[in-house]
């Protein structure tokens, strides 16, 4: 990792120094080359819960209903949908215009198997996680169906729209395989995959027959580019047209370039401090302290150049949870004080466990270093250790994660049960925080189906949250994205980028 | 050419034990770590229950020896078991990944060998004069830059500031070629595709370059060594008595004798050289085995690792075969069993 740094730094200072330099490859009007950051895990999109393959698996697919940029939910495959007041089901009408790319036409059948026969069926499937409740599918006609819950399914619309939630064609499934199928996927989205090449490209061509508005873009080749030094180069030079996951200071360097833009734009995605309830932390003062401690808008203009947001709660700004009037104030001297009711001060601090990432988000570990010299101004003395990502919930369930931990969380949703319900419930894999008090609260939320009912309950356990420091919010992640001047595409509020959206201009 | 064949076989007789103890040690190293494959390989709101069922179908409640003997029964069927993080065969993947790293590695080895037979040469004929030192200056500072750094040097240079060669991936995002081998080179000529070609030898040359600028300057000090010993000979004194030219002394008699610690020299480089690729097929976005491995490593996928792992022994103990068979057929003298 110190290779890496290194390298970034190296690329960096050289790079600046460098002239404008010449396109290598002149801007095709229906061609596109972008630059990602990680491949897909595979083409079946119910297998895997990849936030960074969302985008690429909406090009070749759809899911039953989608979010406009501003993330309100808006019709897709699904044309109609009403959630009874209970909660309990939820009769949807599909649309009679689709074929999947292997011209076999989407129908009722097709969304039963994907979201019951095939959780069902199939196992190891990430989908099946978030329809449990799925009792049945009854099939009503070749576009009508009902969904039928074992218990109130509030956010089964969102989810409709959320993290694996594709519609997979049965026919072709079930006579490939599921093997098969990942290899070599049949959508009905906008594109359909004609090459890929693990851990290189994925070449996508625009699907003629689609029953949307039709890709301006004929070709698009995503380049997977996993160093973010390469990314910069590869985007400067012109060897590609968009790249996105930038380092943030090149990003802003790159500003300054005139066939360029570059942009940083915040997300639906939460970096916190993942908080436990005992150990060092069992003390309410140590942990509210803790909080009050971190200056987050002096995070914010070291690592992302004043862009994130910083937060007080388990929501962003503009989705449904969010409380534009509750903040948690940077204040040493509180945090001092809070820590001395407890016998803690900087001659004699509190210590504490801290693990982050290194490398999994753009500064984490830097950010982590920050926050740990924040701390011991105050009195809390925090011993830093780098974690694997994936090693998170490994360590979470054996109880195994120290006091605290650095940590981003996506929800492309925006729904405020994903936030605050997901990072809360003590049942769930996300939250180091066991307390059952507050833990019941969430448990019981999951099941109250009225909107605004659940959006006010939502809201009234974030801050409880906050108030006896079950988590300390940090900043809201920034996306960077820089792209050739004259390449448009629609900016999402969750950061999607989306192929079927770009075009020359 | 018997003799040639009854070393080779024995060679490949004394590669089994070693691939048997490497597979152990991965195996057990692997088994060491504090991760638990069944928990990665379950989504991660997974019930205990669940991880525990995964844990029973991957056979983890058994005693280390008996998961040995299940992995080692799958793995002489082809089996290999399952990625942890794409689901898939690692057999598969890794058959996948193999010939862009093999095409890759031995791109390097001939720029490698070019350069360093080429500077080795130059180096020798330079020697007893002021430019000796600033060729032994030259050949360290190339052995001081490792290859990640050339290959960002490359970059630089050849895709940012003078943009002349693609650095991204190994085809212009244009072609599209149909995998018969898995070789691209091969493959573009099989489809009958020139363009397509000339694409990915363009695409080729910067990541062979970073890994060959490299591993060359160990060939020149070596062969350099080598041609200052064999001069030291009687025999060339011989031949220069018999007023036969310095060009024909160098090349004819002094060189295939210098050759045999250089060749052997060579298949250990290639090796490293296969182990280098990791950081430049991530640097150059090469969809080949480095890249594979550094994935797997970043997300504990055990099964790739170990795969890929044995792989890497299979080619380092193939290349050694390879340069014996060479080294036995230009030297005669070692051909007695």
């Amino acid at each position: 990792m110190t290779i890496a740094a290194s390298r970034r730094g190296f690329l960096a200072l050289t790079a600046a120094t460098l002239a404008t330099p010449a396109i290598v490859r002149a801007a095709d009007a229906d061609v596109v080359t972008v630059a990602w950051p990680s491949d897909v895990p595979g083409w079946d999109p119910n297998q895997r819960f990849t936030p960074d393959a969302q985008s690429l698996f909406k090009a070749v697919f759809d899911q039953p209903l989608e979010q406009d940029t501003s993330l309100k939910l808006i019709p897709h495959l699904i044309t109609q949908w009403e959630l009874s007041p209970d909660g309990m089901t939820m009769p949807v009408e599909l649309r009679d215009d689709v074929q999947f790319h292997n011209g076999d036409k989407m129908t009722a059948e097709d969304f039963k198997f994907t979201f019951f026969d095939r959780i069902r069926s199939t196992p190891g499937l990430d989908i099946a996680n978030s329809w449990r409740k799925v009792q049945d599918i009854e099939i009503q006609s070749p576009t009508k169906a009902v969904m039928h819950f074992s218990s109130p399914a509030p956010t089964a619309p969102v989810w409709l729209a959320f993290l694996g939630s594709y519609v997979v064609p049965k026919g072709y499934v079930e006579q490939v395989g599921a093997p098969a199928f990942a290899q070599k996927p049949v959508g009905t989205g906008p594109y359909r995959l004609v090459e890929w090449e693990v851990n290189g490209r994925i070449v996508l061509e625009r699907n003629d027959k689609y029953w949307g508005p039709k890709p301006a873009i004929r070709r698009a080749t995503v380049q997977i580019i996993k160093d973010p030094s390469a990314r910069v180069a590869a985007v400067q030079s012109g060897q590609v047209d968009i790249a996105i996951n930038l380092p943030v200071r090149e990003a802003v360097r790159l500003q300054s370039e005139p066939r360029l833009a570059a942009e940083l734009d915040p997300i639906t995605r939460i970096i916190l401090l993942q908080v436990r309830n005992d150990l060092g932390f069992e003390d309410a003062n140590v942990r509210i302290a803790a909080h009050h401690a971190i200056d987050k808008g002096a995070l914010s203009r070291a690592f992302y150049n004043n862009a994130a947001v910083p937060l007080s709660q388990l929501a962003t700004p503009g989705t449904p949870g969010y409380m534009a009037d509750f903040t948690i104030k940077y204040d040493p001297e509180l945090a001092r004080q809070l820590l001395a009711k407890s016998g803690f001060g900087p001659e004699k601090p509190a210590k504490i466990g801290f693990a982050t990432t290194n490398g999994q988000f753009p500064s984490d570990y830097d950010i982590a270093r920050a926050i740990a010299q924040m701390w011991r101004r105050v009195g809390i003395e925090a011993d830093l250790q780098v974690i694997e990502y994936p090693k998170y919930f490994e360590l979470n369930r054996g109880h195994k994660l120290p006091e605290a931990t650095l940590y981003s969380f996506d929800n492309a949703t925006g729904d405020p049960e994903i936030f605050v319900g997901y990072m809360l419930n003590p049942k769930l894999p996300f939250s180091p925080w066991q307390d059952m008090v507050l833990g019941q609260k969430v448990i019981d939320l999951f099941n109250v189906a009225d909107a605004n009912k659940r959006f006010a309950g939502w809201q009234a356990i974030d801050r409880e949250a906050m108030e006896i420091g079950a988590k300390i919010p940090l900043v809201q992640s920034v996306q960077t994205v820089v792209r050739q001047k004259n390449l448009a595409m629609t900016k999402y509020a969750n950061g999607w980028v989306l192929a079927q959206t770009m075009r020359w201009t | 050419m018997t003799t040639i064949l009854f070393l080779l076989g024995r060679r490949l007789l004394t590669a089994i034990p070693i691939l048997l103890t490497v597979s152990v040690l991965l195996f057990v190293a692997l088994r060491l770590l504090p991760v638990d494959p069944a928990a990665m390989s379950m989504p991660p709101n997974a019930t205990t229950e669940d991880i525990e069922a995964k844990r029973r179908e991957m056979g983890l409640d058994k005693p280390l020896p008996a998961q040995y003997a299940i992995w080692l029964r799958g793995a002489v069927h082809g089996d290999f078991g399952k990625s942890i993080q794409l689901r898939r065969d690692a057999s598969q993947l890794v058959a996948t990944s193999l010939p862009a790293t093999v095409q890759l590695a031995l791109c390097a080895m001939l720029i490698a060998g070019t350069l360093g037979i080429g500077g080795g040469l130059l180096l020798f004929h330079l020697r007893g004069g002021p430019a000796e030192t600033i060729g032994d200056l030259g050949t360290t500072v190339l052995l001081s830059v490792p290859e990640f750094l050339w290959a960002l040097l490359f970059i630089l240079l050849f895709g940012v500031l003078v943009p002349m060669l693609p650095f991204i991936g190994q085809l212009g995002p244009q072609f599209s070629v149909a995998s018969v081998t898995g070789f691209l080179l091969l493959d573009t000529l099989l489809a009958g595709q020139p363009d397509a070609f000339i694409s990915a030898l363009a695409h080729l040359v910067l990541p062979a370059a970073a890994l060959g600028f490299a591993f060359s300057p160990a060939i020149m000090r070596v062969l350099r060594s080598s041609l200052l010993d064999v001069y030291h000979e009687d025999y060339i004194r011989q031949v220069r008595l018999r007023g036969i030219g310095e060009w024909r002394i160098l090349v004819v008699h002094a060189l295939p004798n210098a050759a045999l610690p250089t060749l052997t020299l060579m298949g250990v480089q290639f090796g490293f050289l296969f182990g280098g690729t990791l950081l430049v097929e991530i640097i150059y976005s090469f969809p080949g085995l480095g890249n594979l491995m550094v994935d797997a490593v970043r997300n504990a996928d055990l099964p790739i690792i170990q795969t890929v792992g044995l792989t890497y022994c299979i080619v380092v103990l193939l290349i050694g075969m390879v340069v014996d068979a060479l080294v036995l057929i230009l030297n005669p003298r070692l051909r007695t069993p």
